[in-house]
């Protein structure tokens, strides 16, 4: 898994780890951004996002022990940070809320291609940010683990604690989510079939 | 790629080409599909104009997607850029206070507590002993060991314990280190009594006969237990109604509605109960809990008696001291010893002879006859109720404890950071902590107490009570915490959230310090700060237990075919 806008650090970790605390802020200078903005696509709000950066950064002291040097530090932290964002979540049972939706049968209507096409092709960046903060939480999160941390399926499961199987499911539902959010309400997911 | 039904299916029933289904057409964009399934999406896509645009589609969507997360849209907020500098510089100065604290905290326990208590007991001939040897350290668990470990060593262990818990935490795994402090704790708790064999006797009436001797210690429960015959070793009872008229070489201690002793206990006489009377001897010392105690004119204890709550009536003759708590104490025989008593009224009759210092400390001067023997008169202090808090001492001692509290709150917050946030949150509820706080500030001392009724439930027990003890003792801090909030705002920093600790509780000691004289209301409030905080600790601990749920089902996408 290769994490974008993160420099591998190792020596800064060992440092860290032998409780050198400049290599400490080091390792905070350098990462701090990347999770402040995957906290930020992951949970709710400004305030939570800030918070549970620092949460991370905390627990992360405790953690760093336990982080194998032979894999990928980024792709660890992530996982720390996935983790975290996804308990704050589940915690404050909007997952729970949300996951009543999910749970329920609903078959996803299969999407016009040209008028997917044409929707996406419509939209910005920023419209997709301001869509993605209406999703439900698990739908969010599933998003954000793919697409910003471009975890694998497998990596995603275990985060979400999910079977492997169903994890193209749950991205797929999050995408017609997203798209309903997109079109704000006239569900494209809902529009026609091909 | 192994999907729950099969999603990919590019051929319809009757072999006829339908659509591809979404799923399959992500999974494929995705690049999650085997080889095969793979080739096959492909070909039919060159073939389907509609499949393909939903494949470009989609990888389109990816592109979107990813572009928007990975934009730069906001810079790193401030609070979060000067988090690591915050912080280094917060530890700079947490240090000095943590010693400055650390030290007032230890002298004002060892100075108002420990010393004072200490040489009380000595007073009372418990010289060599300590508090805490004496009423923990001497019973079934730990017998034996009351001459190795004095409080200031446990406290002194403790202390050392907590620091090194702080310091090495990073490397020790949390739930491993708490997990090793009360593994280790259980296992002292129900260690075996070391040497000797013991015996167990339960009945409706458990007895020792005349003709009996047991080699050894026993335990004896039922509703009527007597002692005829000769224990060599401890006895332990619980029972209604006690009798020992036999000989007992060890120690005597127990439960017990009515003890009686006509016999001869050779070692210490140790019993929570409603009345206990003395007619036979004791070779040492009497502790007793409870409504009344009487050394009759044919008894005599060769030590102390030290006793809290109730009356003792001394017709008898006690070898050393008397260290009383309670309501009041009637000599009509001989004291050796000194007289300590903190009562409200103390009889010396004409009969009554006293060997040392009388120090009572009541609310009106002692009654003495005349008559009675004493090697000096009675020292005696007005006990004036709520006096205390029109003396100087009692705010210096008030700041020293507060601080102390900070102390211990400061040692929380660094061991166990998450649990203490937690209890925070619950408490800011304030109406279901409350309400919880309720029930377990009366419910937990009754199911410890109930549990210590049997012999297997009584480290239970103990280890419970403890637990509650600690918990009320962190109750005010909670409240101090949640008080701080209030007013500073909330933060996930943990010296921010030791800052409010701090800040919080100072403003809950000053509030609550001038409504603490006024009788009913003062505690009143007392008594919500405790019930506050020990329920949002318990809503805390309450959360922590409960199963975490994990999803798995979900429903699948219907596969679309036209």
């Amino acid at each position: 898994m290769s994490v974008p806008g993160m420099t591998e650090t190792t020596e800064a970790v060992a440092r860290a780890r032998a409780g050198d605390a400049d290599a400490w802020g080091e390792l905070y200078r350098d990462f701090a951004p990347a999770i402040f903005r995957f906290c930020r696509r992951a949970l709710p709000t400004r305030e939570d996002a800030e918070d549970a950066t620092m949460e991370i950064f905390m627990k992360l002291r405790d953690k760093l022990s336990q982080y194998d040097e032979t894999r990928s530090f980024s792709a660890w932290l992530y996982r720390v940070a996935a983790n975290h964002c996804w308990d704050i979540l589940r915690r404050r049972k909007i997952r729970q809320d949300k996951e009543t939706e999910d749970v329920e049968d609903v078959p996803l209507e299969h999407p016009d291609p040209s008028q997917l096409d044409k929707l996406i092709e419509q939209k910005t960046s920023e419209e997709v940010r301001h869509a993605l903060q209406k999703l439900g939480a698990r739908a969010r999160m599933a998003l954000v683990l793919r697409y910003y941390s471009d975890m694998s399926y497998d990596e995603i499961a275990d985060a979400l604690g999910v079977r492997r199987a169903f994890v193209g499911v749950v991205l797929l539902r999050a995408r017609h989510e997203l798209r309903q959010a997109l079109e704000g309400k006239s569900a494209l997911a809902a529009g026609g079939t091909s | 790629m192994s999907e729950p039904a099969n999603p990919v299916s590019p051929e319809g029933p009757g072999g006829t080409l339908d659509h591809l289904d979404e799923i399959t057409c992500l999974l494929y964009a995705e690049r999650q599909l085997d080889r095969a399934r793979a080739q096959a999406v492909s070909a039919h896509a060159q073939d389907c104009a509609a499949c393909r645009t939903l494949l470009k589609a989609l990888e389109r969507e990816s592109r979107l997607l990813t572009r928007a997360m990975l934009e730069e849209d906001e810079p790193l907020p401030s609070r979060l850029a000067e988090f690591q500098e915050r912080a280094r510089k917060s530890h700079q100065w947490i240090s000095g206070l943590i010693f400055g604290l650390a030290a007032t905290g230890v002298y004002a326990l060892y100075t108002n507590f420990v010393e004072p208590w200490q040489q009380r007991l000595e007073q009372a001939g418990f010289g060599g002993t300590s508090l805490l040897s004496l009423l923990v350290f001497q019973g079934a668990f730990w017998k034996g060991w009351q001459s190795v470990i004095t409080l200031l060593e446990v406290l002194a262990m403790l202390t050392v314990a907590g620091f090194g818990l702080v310091i090495f935490r990073r490397r020790l795994r949390r739930g491993s280190a708490l997990a090793l402090v009360l593994a280790g704790l259980c296992a002292a708790l129900v260690l075996p009594p070391p040497a000797g064999a013991t015996e167990f006797r339960k009945a409706q009436t458990a007895e020792v006969k005349q003709e009996e001797t047991i080699k050894g210690d026993i335990y004896l429960s039922g509703e009527r237990v007597r002692v005829e015959g000769t224990v060599d070793g401890d006895v332990y009872v619980l029972g209604k109604d006690i009798d020992i008229d036999g000989h007992v070489t060890g120690d005597v201690i127990g439960g017990c509605q009515s003890m009686r002793i006509r016999g001869r206990v050779d070692g210490n006489l140790r019993s929570a109960g409603n009345t206990g009377i003395i007619s036979g001897s004791v070779g040492k010392n009497v502790t007793w809990f409870g409504d009344s105690v009487t050394v009759d004119s044919a008894g005599k204890v060769a030590g102390t008696v030290s006793m809290f709550g109730g009356n003792l009536a001394i017709d008898g003759q006690v070898g050393r001291d008397i260290l009383f708590f309670g309501h009041e104490v009637g000599v009509n025989g001989a004291v050796l010893g000194s007289i300590w008593e903190r009562g409200d009224s103390l009889i010396i009759a004409s009969t009554g002879q006293v060997g040392g210092r009388i120090q009572f400390k009541g609310e009106q001067q002692a009654n003495v006859s005349p008559g009675a023997k004493l090697a000096s008169p009675v020292e005696f202090t007005q006990r004036e109720r709520r006096s205390e808090y029109s003396t100087g001492h009692y705010y210096v001692w008030r700041i020293i404890w507060t601080a102390a509290f900070i102390l211990l709150g400061l040692v929380l917050f660094l061991l166990l950071p998450k649990f203490a946030s937690e209890s925070v949150a619950a408490g800011e509820r304030v109406g279901a902590p409350i309400g919880l706080g309720v029930l377990v500030f009366f419910g937990v001392p009754i199911a410890a107490i109930l549990a210590c009724i049997t012999v297997v439930g009584i480290p239970l027990g103990l280890l419970t009570l403890g637990l509650w003890f600690f918990a009320i003792n962190c109750a005010e801090l909670v409240v101090g915490t949640v008080v701080g909030n209030w007013i500073f705002g909330r933060t996930t920093d943990v010296w921010g959230q030791i800052g409010r600790m701090a800040a919080g509780f100072v403003i809950v000691r000053i509030v609550y310090t001038p409504i603490a004289p006024l009788h009913v209301i003062g505690a009143l409030v007392g008594l919500g700060i405790w019930m506050w905080g020990i329920g949002a600790i318990s809503l805390a601990l309450y959360k922590r237990l409960q199963p975490k749920v994990t999803g798995s089902s979900m429903g699948v996408p219907v596969a679309a075919t036209s």
